[in-house]
């Protein structure tokens, strides 16, 4: 008797789809019904059916779970109701962010981790996804890789093993017949980066070490190496995370025009460290820089004075721009960097395609969100541990 | 308000306790906010002649959309800016107190071109003058040049006995040995003599493969060329 | 020397902005020399500025160029006219330079040093005056005063200052002219008698050490006297004048008591010396934020720096602002500097050498030094 599923994730659906065919096609599974049907004998029919401790202990656990999970749905259910009824709302139209919403209205909360704070979820998204039976009554697993202790994972390397020796056979064929098909070139996956640890793990309900997970990468990587590796891209794509969007090249805004109709931008949250402030770009300018009212003299190292002037000497526009930022917090350092971020996202605006992506391979472009890290109690730093003893 | 009896509400667990994981926990993943760039994140290409030879190779446009890292508060595009000189600095600093670091190396330098200048002015054939380095960053890179060791000794224990045995170098632990050196030799200095003055002698020095820590490097080359008797223990 | 300056420059930077004039007198310097680089004679340089005058850093840079070249400014130029077209029939007329620090407030003193020279003007410079009130190194051979009550003496700095008044006067000291009006007694065994030369004033207080700082008062008297009766036109410079005003120097009598500048017997003469009760002379003085570091804020004003007192004492004066390079300037400055090997390296150096030192002279010397 094949316990229920209550996971949702279709990729695990397909690989127990593999195992319940694996189960299917062996002829020699033991199956209750299989055996009544097969002998009608007496004896056979009174012998009880002797089912181990240890599998008697894992269907009791696994049917306590699907209550469990039962009951939460029920629960979940019944409250998603009553949350509908308490904010007015229908309860048909009621989405999961609705729900989000209203738990966030309710019970405002000023917990800092969102993990911590108060919230509502169907169970399925709250309690970790567990494995169906791996195995049938009689002890036979489903999966052939079961014995691995990570079929999952296994199995996913077999697959990749498996398009790979594809793609070399089709190869082969293509060099015998001396034809030369459309798409001889490798997958060209400029952005996005192979799934984390972590999603994979999600997805493979398993738990995976950090050099297994290495392997995993290279393996994808040779795929996608070999020739006519097109052939496979749907299995390539499941593992494929597309980076977010850069923000750099969206939303370049339009400069506004002043009293004297000179065109100026300026941006707002500046940070770095703990330095805050706004920074305006004038654009037909003659090179003068204002900080807080001073000159550049305002810094009196060259450290900073060289972090404000890089970004206007990197696009060549120190003579034709007039810049004037305000800035308070932090200090020499992380004002200068403010400012240099905000200069060079001004800059944006008055600057054309390829300058705007040489910034951005430049890092100019890019916010430093780094922060102090605090002290850790136990020791003296926020890294720095006491001193080492062997015993 | 009664009603909130029968809404479930759950407290999820942060997933990290709910799965089984090795012993070794990275500190990083429990601060809500990132110390440190993703790996994911480039290196920033912000010099001039290397973004040119990036447009050479029509890399640029895949470059700049992947994240990049921000360069640090000491790199700048400007002309006069050079990555061993930053490194240099860096290793001078001491307690995170990078003016007086720059501050320093910078004196030093300019002690080398008054020296440099002066050796000019007193030269008198166009040969000589043509010969004479004026620009103190060539000097401090021919000087690690010449301070670089090829090999270096790596104590192996076998039987007992811990032996110096030649062995590679990576390139990176050869630089830091030479700027290491010539720091050291600088601070074995007299008390009345200053740093910058100090480090800009050893600096010439060394540029002319002369001085204390070529010694340094002659004598360890020479340690490993006696010992190269036990240079298979390696591969024991 | 001054003609091979000439051909390189004409050879390498014929595109560029010529640094360099040979017009070096600063007499016949007019406004077609600005921005432009003059070269003052080795000897000349010596005899002027061998005891100070010159700030340190640009004696060391002078050493390295192998040469003192001074560039031609406005604000040393518009003094010159100022004082070609005074009459100087009426009372003093004191001209205060004041500046943010290191736009060359020492170095158009040190211009019109040499302009006076050539002139034939006596010059009355003292270099700098922190030396005497601030720069205690170790100890300062201080006694008390022995003509006045209550005053402390700087015996070895007056003595000092008589030397380098001596050797940039030389020529002028030997003119029968200058002569002692009254008679001065020193001691029981030593008087100077009225008529004698001035110059052997000068040497007695060079000898006896200890009755120098009386020798510089009575100097400051004949000099005065000297002036009323036109016998001599004067020069005054003093550089750093703020610091007579300051409320502290750093000097302690032996029972470890603080001194204030009016308590020493030096202050009392050169601030007798920029009165304006003599006719004749001409004065030049600066109010430099250096000469009182103690002060944090960045005000580079002549009220500011001078105190009430000083300027009840120097009112009225001139004003004359020194500023930074202007474009031009900064132009010739950086041309000289790679005539004389001290930058080398592309034209794109000198655009960000000015955006990060924001054409401030001295910054910009400092930070070609490592380059």
């Amino acid at each position: 008797m094949p316990v229920s599923k209550y996971f949702s994730s279709s990729l695990h659906s397909v690989y127990n789809k593999n195992a319940r065919q694996y189960s299917s096609s062996h002829k020699n599974t033991t199956n209750a019904h299989d055996i009544n049907d097969q002998f009608t004998d007496w004896e056979t029919l009174n012998k009880k059916k002797s089912i181990s401790k240890p599998m008697k202990a894992y269907l009791e656990r696994a049917r306590e779970h699907d209550d469990f999970m039962k009951k939460q749905q029920i629960e979940y259910n019944i409250g998603k109701r009553h949350l509908t009824n308490m904010m007015g709302e229908d309860p048909e139209t009621f989405t999961q962010r609705d729900v989000d919403r209203a738990i966030e209205y309710l019970f405002p909360s000023g917990i800092y981790d969102p993990a911590a704070r108060p919230l509502m979820k169907p169970p399925e998204e709250v309690f970790p996804a567990r494995k169906a039976a791996e195995f049938d009554e009689a002890g036979r697993p489903h999966h052939f890789l079961f014995y691995t202790g990570k079929p999952n994972f296994f199995q996913l390397l077999f697959d990749a093993a498996e398009h790979l020796e594809n793609l070399h056979k089709f190869e082969d064929k293509v060099l015998r017949n001396k034809a030369i098909p459309e798409q001889k070139s490798k997958l060209d996956l400029s952005s996005g980066v192979w799934v984390s640890k972590d999603q994979l793990e999600i997805m493979l309900v398993e738990t995976i070490s950090d050099l297994e997970y290495d392997n995993f990468k290279l393996v994808m990587e040779r795929l996608v190496s070999t020739p006519y590796s097109y052939r496979c891209i749907d299995f390539i794509e499941k593992f494929r995370k597309p980076l977010a969007s850069q923000k750099f090249a969206l939303e370049i805004p339009k400069p506004s025009f002043d009293e004297e109709g000179r065109a100026y931008i300026t941006t707002y949250e500046c940070l770095r460290k703990k330095a805050r402030g706004d920074v305006t770009i004038h654009s037909p300018g003659t090179g003068k820089i204002i900080i807080n009212g001073k000159d550049i003299t305002y810094f009196e190292d060259i450290q900073s004075r060289e972090q404000v002037i890089f970004p206007l000497i990197f696009t060549g526009l120190q003579n034709r721009v007039d810049v004037e930022c305000n800035i308070e917090g932090g200090g020499p350092s992380g004002q200068a960097g403010a400012i240099r971020w905000g200069i060079a996202w001004g800059l944006r605006s008055f600057v054309d395609k390829s300058m705007l992506e040489s910034m951005q391979v430049a890092g100019l472009l890019t916010r430093d969100h780094r922060r102090r890290e605090r002290k850790k109690p136990g020791q003296p730093g926020a890294r720095k541990k006491p001193t080492w003893k062997r015993r | 308000m009664n009603l909130s009896k029968n809404i479930a509400l759950i407290c999820k667990l942060p997933s990290h306790l709910t799965k089984v994981r090795p012993a070794v926990i990275v500190q990083t993943r429990f601060y809500p906010r990132p110390t440190s760039f993703p790996d994911y994140f480039q290196n920033p290409v912000f010099r001039k002649e290397d973004q040119a030879t990036l447009v050479e190779s029509n890399e640029l446009s895949r470059i700049a959309t992947v994240p990049v890292k921000p360069p640090t508060v000491a790199e700048t595009s400007s002309v006069y800016y050079d990555p061993l000189v930053n490194k240099v600095i860096n290793h001078v600093m001491k307690m995170g107190n990078k003016k007086l670091a720059r501050s320093l190396v910078e004196k030093a330098f300019e002690n080398i071109k008054r020296t440099q200048i002066e050796r000019y002015h007193l030269a008198k054939t166009p040969e000589e003058k043509a010969k004479i380095e004026l620009n103190p960053r060539d000097i401090l890179h021919k000087a690690v040049e010449n301070s670089k060791p090829l090999l270096q000794l790596l104590p192996i224990k076998r039987g007992g006995i811990t032996y110096q045995v030649p062995g590679p170098i990576t390139e990176k632990r050869s630089l830091f040995m030479a700027i290491k050196w010539l720091l050291e030799a600088t601070n074995d200095k007299e008390r009345t003599v200053h740093f910058p003055e100090q480090f800009a002698w050893e600096l010439l020095d060394a540029a002319n493969n002369t001085g204390k820590v070529v010694k340094r490097k002659q004598d360890l080359h020479r340690l490993c060329e006696a010992n190269r008797a036990y240079a298979h223990y390696r591969w024991q | 020397m001054l003609s091979r300056n000439i051909r390189y420059a004409c050879r390498r930077y014929s595109h560029a902005v010529t640094f360099r004039t040979t017009e070096s007198s600063p007499t016949q310097q007019t406004d077609n020399q600005f921005g432009l680089f003059y070269t003052v004679n080795k000897d000349l340089c010596k005899q002027l500025y061998g005891h100070g005058g010159l700030p340190k850093s640009y004696m060391k840079q002078s050493k390295t160029f192998a040469e003192t070249a001074i560039m031609v400014r406005r604000p040393a130029l518009d003094i010159i006219n100022c004082i070609k077209a005074t009459d100087l029939n009426k009372p003093a007329i004191r001209y205060v330079l004041y500046g943010e620090d290191g736009t060359g407030k020492s170095m158009t003193i040190a211009h019109l040093l040499h302009y006076a020279f050539e002139e034939g003007y006596l010059i009355v410079h003292v270099p700098w005056v922190s030396d005497w009130l601030r720069r205690v190194l170790r100890h300062k051979e201080m006694a008390n005063s022995l003509t006045r009550e209550g005053l402390v003496d700087l015996p070895l700095d007056a003595a000092a200052w008589l030397l380098h008044f001596k050797t940039q006067n030389q020529h002028l000291l030997k003119s029968p002219e200058f002569i002692v009006s009254k008679e001065y007694v020193w001691s029981k065994r030593e008087k100077t008698e009225a008529g004698a030369p001035l110059h052997e004033l000068v040497e007695l207080g060079i000898a006896r050490v200890k009755y120098a700082c009386d020798v510089v008062d009575a100097i400051v008297n004949e000099v005065k006297l000297l002036s009323n009766s036109k016998k001599c036109k004067t020069f005054v410079a003093v550089d750093g004048y703020n610091g007579f005003f300051n409320p502290l120097t750093r000097l302690k009598t032996p029972t470890k008591k603080k001194v204030a500048p009016e308590e020493v017997t030096l202050t009392t003469s050169i601030l007798e010396l920029t009165k304006n009760d003599w006719t004749n002379a001409v004065m030049v003085l600066s109010a430099d934020s250096i000469a009182n570091p103690d002060d944090d804020t960045k005000n580079y004003l002549p009220q500011h720096l001078l105190y009430r007192k000083g300027f009840d004492h120097l009112d009225p004066f001139v004003p004359v602002k020194v500023d930074r390079y202007t474009d031009r300037e900064f132009l010739t400055c950086a041309n000289y500097y790679r005539d004389r090997l001290w930058i080398r390296g592309p034209l794109d150096m000198e655009t960000e050498l000015k955006l990060t030192s924001a054409c401030n002279p001295f910054k910009f010397m400092e930070q070609c030094a490592p380059l």
